[in-house]
């Protein structure tokens, strides 16, 4: 059965633009990341074409490999702190702002396999955003001939950004719970937004560890400099996940389901 | 009460409370299998939400819902097996074709892959097949909607206003279709509707509701003779002869009109 939601569920995006739209977003990411590190390298040519040569300099920045690897791992880190709960909010929204949730619902099929099927269809769309933009990354990391650009680093930061992608999907069946709860777009994507500011908030106690949504901005460097996450930090992720999706499930077998 | 092998359909003190607005107030049917079932209320009578209800789309507050002899809860879904339904507007995914939406239907349902092409053409919605849900016209969104309920080929229908949207001719060929199935099929509808004229041509037995409980039950003919006996008693002779010259125009009409089906697209 699973196999068979999971279908119908890629089928739905066909002809959507919102994919494409999410990865023209995300790949203008490096795409910036390299003007500011040819304004930091060039500051007299940028400041010729009125760029913003003071601003970019004082970001402190620096036009090295390692730094514009390690940016892009903050790039990956806050766009699965906002872009991907955009994905999880459209993938579970769209059932109801185009009215087709009590299609889906009344069929004889378990709702938890949409549940399951319409994360897989998230994950699946935000791991092929994140590995076609790292491409382009380290395309243009090569491009700029960088200082320390090698191999090596390119490939830890690659990682890095995988694991900061993974983490970030273990925050988002939350926010299809309060997609299915309020049955659009709008409070998700508030909800995301909150969560981002609350982690950085957060993200500067005691008890960043172990607040779901500042263990992100932790590990990326966000707030201080970037480090390795305590055990506990994964159990917590690891319950945030669980928890957010049985009360998604929950919230489709049990609650009233009216539009 | 009739037994659970005759029964699609029996509520028991059926009632949804939203707050201070009682939606559905002990509601107690009972459609038998085969049957047509008109359920007749004005707006806001409690029509969508028994619908709603029966379909275990939103849970009631107190009572029963059995369908099918199957008691409706949460988990429930074999008995969605048997159950096409089309509750309130027809919605299909804007993106995706007629042909498309079908097929998720089809998917979900385990109807055989033949069974998108009959029900496009028993809904005739060939010329539309390869068109974006979102770029057709009201009456043939209906018609989508209608054959995601029949695609496979449920043993009860339930339909929420089946004939919103549609024209007169429309009306007419759904009238038949649903009156086919029902002959020919053995399939039970339960139909609600806003207006009368819509199910006194095809419902066996007619419910009224009105502010959440049933207030009327009758069989076609026994509404009928009630009507007649109103009718004479409180309109004029004038009355009721522009009333008959608007039925026979509207017949005049669908004989003229009669070989189109559905409207232009967007």
């Amino acid at each position: 059965m699973f196999i068979r939601v999971l279908t119908t569920e890629f089928m739905k995006l066909r002809r959507s633009m919102v994919p494409w739209g999410t990865l023209a977003g995300l790949s203008m990411a490096p795409l910036g990341l390299a003007l500011f590190m040819w304004i930091v390298r060039e500051p007299g040519r940028a400041a010729q074409l009125g760029l913003l040569g003071t601003k970019a300099n004082l970001s402190g920045l620096e036009a090295t490999g390692p730094s514009y690897l390690s940016t892009l791992t903050i790039v990956f880190g806050v766009g699965g702190m906002l872009l991907l709960p955009f994905i999880v909010a459209y993938v579970f929204g769209r059932e109801y702002t185009e009215l087709t949730a009590k299609n889906m619902l009344a069929l004889p099929v378990g709702r938890h396999w949409f549940v399951f099927a319409k994360l897989v269809v998230a994950a699946v769309w935000w791991f092929a955003l994140v590995i076609a933009v790292l491409a382009e990354s380290l395309v243009i990391g090569l491009l700029l001939g960088l200082p320390g650009f090698s191999a090596q680093v390119a490939v830890t930061a690659a990682g890095n950004s995988l694991v900061a992608a993974g983490i970030s999907f273990l925050l988002v069946p939350v926010v299809a719970w309060v997609t299915v709860a309020t049955r659009g777009y709008m409070a998700p994507l508030a909800f995301a937004i909150a969560g981002m500011a609350l982690g950085n908030v957060f993200g500067k106690t005691g008890w960043a560890e172990y607040f779901p949504w500042s263990i992100v901005p932790l590990m990326i460097g966000m707030v201080g400099t970037p480090q390795s996450l305590p055990a506990g930090s994964y159990v917590v992720l690891g319950l945030t996940f669980v928890v957010g999706v049985a009360a998604t499930i929950a919230q489709l077998r049990f609650a009233d389901n009216a539009q | 009460m009739s037994s659970t092998a005759d029964s699609a359909i029996a509520t028991r003190a059926l009632t949804k409370r939203y707050r201070d607005v009682l939606a559905v107030d002990a509601l107690n049917l009972d459609v038998r299998r085969g049957e047509i079932y008109g359920f007749l209320g004005r707006n806001g009578a409690g029509k969508t939400t028994t619908i709603r209800m029966l379909l275990g789309l939103i849970r009631p507050t107190g009572g029963e819902v059995t369908v099918l002899g199957q008691r409706i809860g949460p988990g429930e879904t074999s008995v969605f097996q048997r159950i096409g339904y089309l509750v309130e507007t027809a919605t299909a995914y804007p993106n995706l074709t007629v042909r498309e939406n079908l097929d998720i239907q089809r998917r979900l349902t385990g109807a055989p892959t033949s069974a998108i092409a009959e029900t496009i053409a028993l809904l005739r919605l060939e010329p539309y097949t390869d068109r974006r849900a979102g770029q057709l016209s009201l009456g043939n969104k209906q018609r989508l909607a209608l054959a995601r309920a029949l695609l496979h080929k449920p043993d009860l229908l339930v339909l929420d206003e089946p004939a919103n949207a549609l024209d007169p001719a429309g009306i007419v060929e759904v009238r038949e279709l649903l009156r086919s199935l029902a002959d020919e099929g053995g399939v039970t509808v339960f139909m609600s509707s806003h207006i009368l004229a819509e199910v006194a041509h095809l419902a066996d037995r007619i419910g009224i509701v009105h502010d959440g409980r049933l207030i009327e039950e009758s069989s076609r003919e026994d509404l009928a003779s009630k009507a007649r006996a109103f009718s004479s008693e409180a309109f004029s002779e004038q009355e009721r002869s522009d009333a008959m010259l608007t039925m026979e125009l509207e017949r005049y009409f669908l004989a003229r009109t009669g070989d189109r089906a559905g409207g232009g697209d967007e």
